[in-house]
């Protein structure tokens, strides 16, 4: 009698020491995510797409707004300018000034690379899919600079249409995403971006430099440098349309 | 000629029947085998022929690294430098130039990813099949940059029609924004599904300005004379790259290469046809065992005789040998002879089988098949009939050097 007890006691404290860290996990993810998104930001960033024989650099700017809504239209180099690609909640439209139309990107292409970089459309997104779609572990803390640094590991929930079969994420405790490693199937790493350089910008901390790297190529990848951010309380709606899209002030 | 081998000749035609209908049956084997695997090759060689005139060619010239993952950025620099090299080299029937890129496509209703193929209209008819290919519209003029050919399950999926525009947005070879409005001009049906649905094909100089690619092209495809010179043309376009030195960065990969399940396909199939010439084979051997056997039970009397007036065993043996020999060459000489002469009737005539012209065209594939008559079809088979009755006469021979004169001469 005795002995069941204290199994059934060991058990309790077992299964809520996990659902507590699962919970705990869970808020970690979602309020980084929503650090990274915040309310509205309107920003300048150069992305570079390096090749192990090439590199191209291009000017883009981007407007967010609460958690689906992205309008990104690049500005340089010329030959490029105005082509734009716009997402919210209902999907994602590529615009391009040359034939001067409106495309609808289809759900098969979400996994594809945008404007061929390592980023996928789905990346770019920044969809809720993460926190959605996935079970969060804190598999567990380490010290950097003074702050923690939160390792959660994140598994697909059964039945969920996700395309990666475990992520790891490491949180800094101020909310700041340092790192997101995507993981096959099989477990084997596929990508891994990354965060750094940490600046005060309008009144918030934020990496201003960003890079997804392929695991199987040292010599590819894509970095976001910014240079300028400015999270802001809110954008008019009317900016993630798509005659905005067509007609983004460029 | 030897005494023994005389009296090997004389000795086969004392039983003129026994004799003849041993022959027959080694000469209908022979036949058989020679026609059956004419026409198992001959129906490889147009399967990969068909295959190859689709879309692969018989032989690419690429850049190292394209055909494993086809990267925009893999491109043969100067496509006049390799054409220049393709026609110093005999056994080439033809070849063009193609680039390709992965890029959306959308109608007014749709978008899909598709892989979008500039050609060169004039070249690419002399190549593939695609000009007959058309169902509906036509096929690409000379000076067509902006116009597509489309598959048929894509135009469905799109919804769209000859004369309607097609918008096409991708990525170019310097990783540029590549976008193009295209007419549709043709549909067509290959009868493959995943090339129906997956393929738009425009013009190469259309392509190259959209795609920022210069002048610079992704594929050679070359057709040889006949699947038999693509070795060799191999080789050849190999050598010739190899002295240009610049060139060290491209591959010429052929359509084993290209398409490993074709080739898969066909040794799969080789197989099963092969375990049916081992049936065939046995049902001979045992007919053939059968029939020496008789006879060195019939002639016990008469072996006895020898061996009783002092032949040796050794002669003996040599001597029911060389009947064998005589009879089953006699039979597959005339097998190789007849066989060969059917198959060449029909390499000209063709074979027709009623009812499948309208689903082999479908597939490109002519409503005849021709059996294809070579040294290996021709030999292959006779000289394993050869093999298998010269083991089956050898377990009679064996039996006979048991024989002890007295004995032998008191039987039948």
């Amino acid at each position: 009698m005795r002995r069941t007890m204290l199994i059934v006691v060991i058990l309790f404290f077992a299964v809520s020491s996990q659902v507590l860290a699962q919970m705990n996990a869970e808020t970690i993810v979602k309020n980084a995510f929503d650090y990274w998104r915040g309310e509205a930001s309107v920003s300048t960033s150069i992305m570079t797409i390096h090749r192990s024989d090439w590199e191209r650099s291009m000017t883009i700017k981007t407007w967010t707004r609460g958690e689906s809504d992205s309008l990104f239209v690049i500005t340089k180099p010329a030959k490029d300018r105005g082509n734009g690609t716009l997402k919210t909640g209902n999907g994602m439209w590529m615009y391009n000034p040359k034939v001067n139309r409106v495309i609808k990107l289809p759900p098969s292409m979400m996994s594809q690379g945008w404007q061929g970089s390592d980023f996928s459309n789905n990346d770019l997104a920044k969809s809720d899919s993460l926190i959605k779609d996935y079970v969060h572990t804190l598999e567990g803390t380490k010290a950097d600079q003074g702050k923690n640094i939160y390792l959660i590991k994140s598994m697909p929930k059964p039945d969920a249409p996700v395309i990666w079969g475990m992520i790891k994420l490491s949180i800094r405790e101020d909310n700041i995403l340092l790192s997101e490693a995507f993981f096959d199937e099989d477990f084997k790493a596929v990508k891994i971006m990354t965060a750094w350089d940490i600046r005060k910008t309008s009144d918030k901390l934020f990496p201003m430099k960003w890079k997804m790297q392929k695991s199987d190529a040292i010599d590819e990848y894509t970095q976001f440098v910014y240079e300028k951010i400015d999270f802001i309380k809110s954008l008019r709606k009317t900016i993630f349309t798509r005659a905005n899209l067509k007609n983004s002030g460029l | 000629m030897s005494i023994e081998l005389k009296m090997a000749w004389r000795n086969i035609w004392r039983n003129p029947r026994r004799t003849l209908l041993t022959i027959a049956a080694i000469a209908f084997a022979s036949m058989i085998l020679v026609f059956m695997l004419s026409f198992q090759l001959g129906c490889y060689e147009t399967m990969i022929n068909t295959s190859v005139k689709i879309s692969t060619g018989h032989l690419q010239v690429q850049a190292k690294g394209y055909l494993d993952d086809k990267k925009i950025r893999l491109v043969i620099k100067d496509p006049d430098q390799v054409a220049k090299v393709l026609d110093t080299v005999k056994g080439i029937d033809a070849y063009t130039f193609r680039a390709s890129g992965f890029s959306l496509v959308s109608s007014n209703k749709r978008t899909y990813g598709v892989v979008v193929i500039g050609i060169d209209p004039i070249k690419e008819a002399r190549v593939s099949t695609i000009k007959s290919l058309i169902r509906k519209g036509n096929y690409l003029k000379k000076d067509d940059e902006y116009t597509a050919l489309i598959g048929e399950h894509l135009s469905n999926n799109l919804k769209v029609d000859i004369n309607d525009e097609l918008i096409i947005l991708g990525q170019g070879r310097d990783g540029s924004i590549a976008a193009a409005v295209l007419t549709i001009k043709g549909i067509f049906d290959s009868g493959i599904d995943e090339f129906d649905r997956n393929v738009i094909m425009m013009g190469l100089k259309g392509f190259q300005e959209t795609f920022s690619m210069g002048k610079s092209v992704h594929e050679t495809i070359i057709t040889a004379d006949s699947l038999g010179d693509v070795a060799r043309v191999k080789q050849e376009i190999k050598a010739c790259f190899a002295n240009a030195r610049e060139d060290g960065y491209l591959a010429v990969p052929d359509w084993m290469e290209i398409m490993p399940g074709l080739l898969q396909g066909i040794q799969m199939d080789l197989v099963s046809g092969i375990i049916m010439y081992i049936i065939l084979i046995i049902v001979v051997a045992f007919s053939i065992f059968n029939t020496f056997l008789m006879a060195v039970f019939e002639r016990t009397r008469e072996f006895g005789v020898m061996m009783a007036i002092g032949t040796s065993p050794l002669r003996m043996t040599k001597l029911v040998m060389f009947e064998s020999i005589c009879m089953t060459t006699v039979g597959i000489v005339l097998g190789i002879i007849v066989g060969s002469l059917v198959t060449l009737y029909f390499q000209n005539k063709g074979i027709y089988i009623a009812g499948t012209e309208d689903i082999l065209k479908q597939y490109g594939i002519p409503d005849r098949l021709y059996p294809r008559l070579s040294l290996i079809s021709a030999s292959a088979g006779p000289l394993i009939v050869f093999m298998i009755t010269f083991v089956s006469s050898v377990f009679p021979v064996l039996k006979l050097r048991k024989l002890k004169p007295v004995e032998a001469m008191t039987k039948g």
